[in-house]
């Protein structure tokens, strides 16, 4: 019986990528090379004010400066910087002015992925930026947004528009110096979404936003910054694809979170960027620097994640706890597969009184899958009654996996309380005998296991994004899952 | 600096010299010279650890600068009577009882050393006779992975026991390591070097301390290797009670063969600053490892435990429990780490790190760590930090016992899960005695 | 009287849960309380017993003269004052003999007695175990820690033989009981009735009272007693249910 798991298994883990086509349209690509000129081409291109040029400059001058990390329980062979283009965008003479000037080339590439950006189509209450290479190609439901005083736009256009807000607040909560893949996001980001909600707005539906990376030998550096002000609340999406290529494209987005007294920021990513194929040769490397800045008192700010795709993710969505009784969390799934690694995990740091926060993250390995969960929770001396929890769980299909735990726990306070749990184990050979002997096939079997192992975090996600996280987690282990 | 010129240890000279570190009326000890060799080698070539080593993140060493310390290059240390250190020894056992004073075999003090069949007992400083091949083989043999203060053991090494049980044997009475530590003007640094060699089916205990007279400043720099051959069994109980100006380091090494035993409690109290390093790999199947330890720090001790636990080989089983109780400006660092290599099918690995804090201005950082590469295995960690437990508390109180004697007798309810483990010997008496009077004075 | 509690207020959390409650215990009296879930029965024995988050806004509660919420948790019991608790603590680590001696040395020195030394406080202690018919082995183990729940009932009643209070406040002691454990429970707690012993039985069911038969019976409900009566009062609970008291309660 195990064998025949493993087989099939086996199959499942070297299934096919299903978003892997490739777009036809022409394409504005820079020559690939980074240096301060290609920066002030990005800055004239996207005719930035002059600080945001300063800001990437400053930014690109301290990255020079540093080294690339190594202390990831990651592996991959050096990256050449020169050999990236740092910006691509689809052709166009303007700017579109609504969706019906949007290249159909351009929509009919969402509507394969299964996003409609057509409003009359769209998902309702959900409001879509898609972000396509380096640029944002539509945004809907913009007036309706407005009428609530929210503003929902490319991160290009908020500079245009909005520069208060923005200098506000960029780089506020990931400076430029952070480390060395925020510092080069820094320098060359080239779009992304900017939200701000305002004081007291409870913003009307659920902003998303897709990215996809077209263009081949290219990076994506987009950046998102969510503003939520004083009791406001929003709830925001993300989702990635990228097509099948045999080189390794780098994806180095940040996205800064900022939530002021009793503000509520929900955000969910389902990151499916194109893993590689079954001997590692393509995929996308996904180095994110993400962190929530729970900045006024009783403000909360939720990552949920679920991750299936990129050859390597590389990331850690944190929270800073500075406002009194403030709260964090972190849910994350994770499913390494083929030649996949991922490390990731989060960052809690209690600052204020009463602040709390919980982690659950959940790992799956199969095939020659790596994963590790890193997280840090520190308790600062004035953390009076802060409080963490966090469980991680490791389920691992095969034997040539492997999975790992690396929490680090800092306490200063002694009313702080902090519990860490971590589990490791296979699939229970009685729990699939006991579904069998119910008469589930071995394959459903193992899928209604791997999903019960989930669903603490599929809870977490908005409803559409649940039905697709599942069916994504599905088709990841499928075959591999008996 | 070098770890080496600021241990005040002027390496290279010795080395050229040839002049090791030896006992007293004896010659240096010839068949140590490869060995101090390959640890001098390594000393000079491993790097002094700082914070960006991840592990001595936590662990600073400014310590070192700031004194210079002092080899001992000769003992023993013959002016040290019984009258003097008395009050050290455990009474009434009928223990082996060999006494280190500043890392050189004190004969005088030492008691029960008889020599029964199949139990070998030797001293690295040769004052028990001419150790046997087993033994000179096994040395160095056990400890793979070192830092720089392991490898400086090994090239320094004073004095020690080399203990060989046969195969079949049980050594009923325990083996007790007695060091005794004397703070001089000038810092001395100590390296103590055992060996213990089990082979099959033996069977032992061995009891392993660290105690100082008076309240000077000292450095022990002490490695321990543990081999158990197929079927032993070993008991290790290690007490660290230096004198709260020593800096105390030791690196314990053990390795398991098939189907055998390990239970080792390890309870460490005293010292300014403390780093304890148990590596311990299972080698052969169907083994058990069950380690258990207390942590204290108060006042401004450092006390940092770092273990790793590698399952190699299928079908082991291992527990680890690890305690730490902080109190004043006390700093606890723990980083237990499990490894599961890809062939380690059927591991069954549970650590479990609490930690209790009672003030205000005390720290820890943990750290517990999976890393699997076997698919069929059953590995968890759980780590906890917080204070007393109210309800605790209360329900003491609701029974007359007034509020500084219960938290008292809760934080020994909490450490006695730990070095309850050797209720009924006078070392457990000792024990709870020593943590009462360190809790009591913080009140 | 052995126990005077005048309009006592108390809130946990800032909500209110005691509403201005009265009751008065004599020397050598068994007064049941009943009541329904949240009336407020646990929070009187809490606030009695002195622990903390309970705070009280108004009124007075004294022991035999003695203002008791002056008092810390150890003063109370020092004074004779007895907490059967609903949910007995684990004490991991703890061992059980130990704990006992150093609450009953304790008390006695609270006293101003003079304290027991090993050798009698184990006879003593011994001579108890057989009156509750608990297990020898059970003064090895941590205190609660692995008991089952009828042991660690039983663990309260050896403490209440132990420590000889003047009043004891028995928390729900029935609840998690079957009905071989509540005999020896009822049993141990009868053997112990005496004059100069009161006695405050706090329960949900009538059921506990069948093997501890109380002089006076209040229902406490919405915070304030509603109704006091002999135990006749009890089975007409029984019968009824609380519903058209509580009813009257909130109406008061």
């Amino acid at each position: 019986m195990m064998t025949s798991t493993a087989d099939q298994m086996e199959d499942i883990v070297s299934r096919g990528y299903e978003h892997g086509f490739v777009t036809d349209i022409e394409t504005d690509v820079i020559p690939p090379g980074l240096s301060e000129d290609v920066i002030r081409f990005i800055s004239r291109r996207k005719n930035e004010p002059e600080w945001v040029l300063d800001y990437r400059l400053k930014a690109y001058r301290h990255w020079l400066t540093m080294d690339s990390p190594k202390w990831s329980s990651v592996h991959y062979p050096p990256i050449d910087h020169q050999a990236i283009s740092y910006f691509a965008a689809p052709k166009k003479k303007e700017g579109p002015k609504s969706l019906d000037e949007v290249d159909p080339e351009l929509l009919a590439t969402y509507e394969k992925l299964g996003i409609p950006i057509e409003e009359q189509k769209a998902l309702a209450g959900v409001a879509v930026d898609a972000v396509f290479d380096s640029v944002s190609v539509a945004t809907t439901f913009r007036e309706s947004l407005a009428e609530a005083g929210v503003i929902f736009c490319s991160i290009s256009e908020a500079a245009q528009e909005h520069p208060e807000l923005l200098k506000a607040y960029l780089g506020s909560v990931v400076p430029h110096t952070d480390n060395y893949y925020a510092a080069l996001n820094a320098a060359v980001f080239t779009d992304g979404t900017f939200v701000y909600i305002p004081k007291g707005v409870r913003c009307p539906m659920e902003l998303s936003t897709y990215f996809r990376i077209n263009a081949q030998n290219t990076g994506q550096f987009e950046r998102t910054l969510i503003v939520a002000d004083e009791d406001s609340y929003v709830s925001y999406l993300e989702g990635c694809t990228a097509p099948m290529r045999d080189e390794n494209q780098l994806h180095a987005a940040v996205v800064e979170l900022v939530a002021m007294r009793d503000a509520q920021i929900k955000y969910s990513t389902v990151q499916n960027w194109y893993p590689g194929d079954e001997n590692g040769k393509g995929g996308i490397y996904n180095f994110v620097t993400k962190r929530g800045d729970c900045r006024g008192d009783r403000s909360k700010i939720s990552w949920t994640q679920v991750e299936t795709g990129s050859a390597i993710t590389w990331k850690y969505p944190s929270c800073i706890l500075r406002g009194n009784d403030s709260v964090g969390e972190f849910y994350s799934v994770a499913v390494t597969r083929g030649k996949q690694q991922a490390d990731t995990g989060t960052k809690m740091i209690h600052l204020g009184e009463n602040t709390t926060s919980t982690i659950v993250s959940k790992g799956i390995s199969a095939g020659e899958g790596q994963q590790a969960y890193r997280g840090l929770v520190r308790m600062a001396q004035r953390a009076e009654n802060a409080r963490n929890h966090t469980q991680c769980d490791s389920l691992l299909i095969g034997d040539r996996c492997a999975a790992h735990t690396y929490p680090y726990i800092e306490v200063k306070n002694p009313t702080a309380k902090v519990e860490h749990e971590a589990t490791t184990s296979k699939i229970g050979e009685d729990q699939l005998f006991y579904c069998r002997s119910r008469g589930l096939s071995e394959e459903d079997a193992v899928s209604l296991i791997v999903n019960g192992f989930c669903k603490e975090i599929f809870n977490e996600l908005p409803m559409e994004f649940a039905v697709e996280a599942q069916k994504l987690l599905a088709i990841s282990l499928e075959g591999a899952v008996g | 600096m070098s770890v080496v010129e600021a241990a005040g240890t002027d390496l290279h000279r010795i080395v050229a010299s040839g002049k090791w570190p030896a006992a007293a009326g004896k010659v240096p000890i010839e068949w140590l010279g490869a060995i101090r060799e390959r640890g001098a080698a390594l000393a000079s070539n491993l790097p002094i650890p700082d914070r960006k080593l991840e592990a001595w993140r936590y662990t600073p060493i400014g310590f070192l600068t700031k004194a210079l310390y002092q080899p001992v290059l000769e003992g023993p240390f013959d002016a040290v009577q019984v009258s003097d250190v008395d009050e050290l020894f455990l009474d009434g056992t009928d223990n082996i009882r060999l006494v280190f004073v500043n890392g050189y075999l004190a004969t005088a003090l030492c008691s029960n050393i008889v020599h029964a069949d199949g139990v070998e007992l030797r001293s690295l400083g040769g004052s028990m006779g001419e150790p046997s091949d087993e033994l000179r083989d096994k040395l160095d043999q056990v400890a793979d992975k070192r830092h720089v203060f392991a490898a400086l053991n090994s090239a320094l090494m004073s004095d020690g026991a080399l203990i060989h049980v046969s195969a079949n044997v049980t050594e009923k009475r325990p083996i007790e390591l007695l060091h005794i530590s004397l703070g001089l003007e000038q810092p001395p640094m100590c390296h103590p070097r055992h060996l213990i060699v089990l082979e099959s089916g033996a069977s032992a205990e061995v009891i392993e301390r660290y105690c100082a007279i008076g309240d000077g400043a000292y450095f022990n720099n002490a490695l321990i290797e543990v081999s158990l051959g197929a079927g032993s069994r070993l008991r290790h109980v290690r007490s660290q009670e230096e004198s709260a100006k020593a800096q105390h380091l030791s690196d314990l090494h053990v390795r398991l063969g098939t189907e055998s035993r390990y239970a080792l409690t390890s309870v460490a109290l005293g010292s300014a600053w403390s780093r304890t390093d148990i590596r311990v790999k299972f080698a052969g199947e169907g083994a058990h490892a069950e380690l258990d330890g207390l942590i204290l720090a108060r006042d401004r001790q450092l006390n940092d435990v770092h273990l790793s636990v590698h399952h190699d080989v299928p079908n082991c089983t291992s527990r680890e429990t690890f305690k730490g109780i902080l109190d004043g400006k006390g700093k606890l660092v723990f980083d237990g780490y499990i490894h599961v290599a890809q062939d380690a099918q059927k591991t069954d690995a549970v650590l479990a790190n609490d930690n209790l804090m009672l003030s205000r201005s005390a720290e820890v950082d943990t750290k517990p760590q999976l890393e699997i590469y076997a698919d069929d295995v059953k590995c968890s960690h759980g780590t906890t930090v917080g204070e007393l437990d109210q309800d605790m508390l209360f329900y003491l109180r609701s029974r007359g016992i007034p509020l500084a004697r219960a938290r008292q007798m809760l934080c020994q309810g909490f450490a006695e899960e730990v070095f309850g483990r050797i209720v009924g010997t006078p070392l457990y008496d000792r024990i709870r005695r020593l943590l009462a009077a360190r809790l009591y004075e913080t009140e | 009287m052995m126990l005077s509690v005048k309009n006592l207020q108390a809130e946990v959390d800032g909500k209110e849960i005691l509403k201005g409650l009265d009751l008065e215990v004599g020397a050598g009296e068994v007064h049941a309380i009943m009541g329904p879930n949240g009336s407020g029965k646990s929070t009187l024995a809490h606030v009695l017993a002195g622990r903390d988050g309970y705070e009280v806004t108004q009124g007075s509660a004294s022991m035999d003269g003695t203002d008791l919420l002056e008092l810390e948790p150890e003063e109370r019991a020092a004074l004779g004052l007895f907490l059967a608790f609903q949910y007995p603590v684990e004490l991991p680590g703890v061992n059980n003999t130990h704990f006992l001696k150093e609450a009953y040395n304790a008390q006695r020195r609270g006293r101003g007695e003079s304290e027991l030394d090993s050798v009698s406080f184990l006879r003593l202690i011994r001579e108890k175990m057989e009156m509750v018919s608990m297990k020898p082995e059970l003064l090895k183990r941590p205190v609660n820690a692995g008991f089952s729940g009828g042991e660690k009932k039983r663990n309260e009643i050896l403490q209440m033989a132990l420590f000889e209070p003047k009043l004891a406040i028995l928390d729900e002691t029935d609840s998690g009981l079957d009905i071989d454990a509540l005999r020896t429970v009822s049993d141990g707690v009868n053997a112990l009735r005496s004059p100069a012993r009161s006695i405050v039985v706090v329960t949900h069911y009538q059921r506990l009272l069948d093997y501890i038969e109380p002089d006076h019976v209040h229902v406490l409900a919405g915070g304030r007693i509603v109704r006091s009566g002999d135990k006749t009062l009890a089975k007409e609970l029984e019968r009824r249910g609380y519903g058209w008291l509580s009813e009257q309660g909130e109406a008061a």
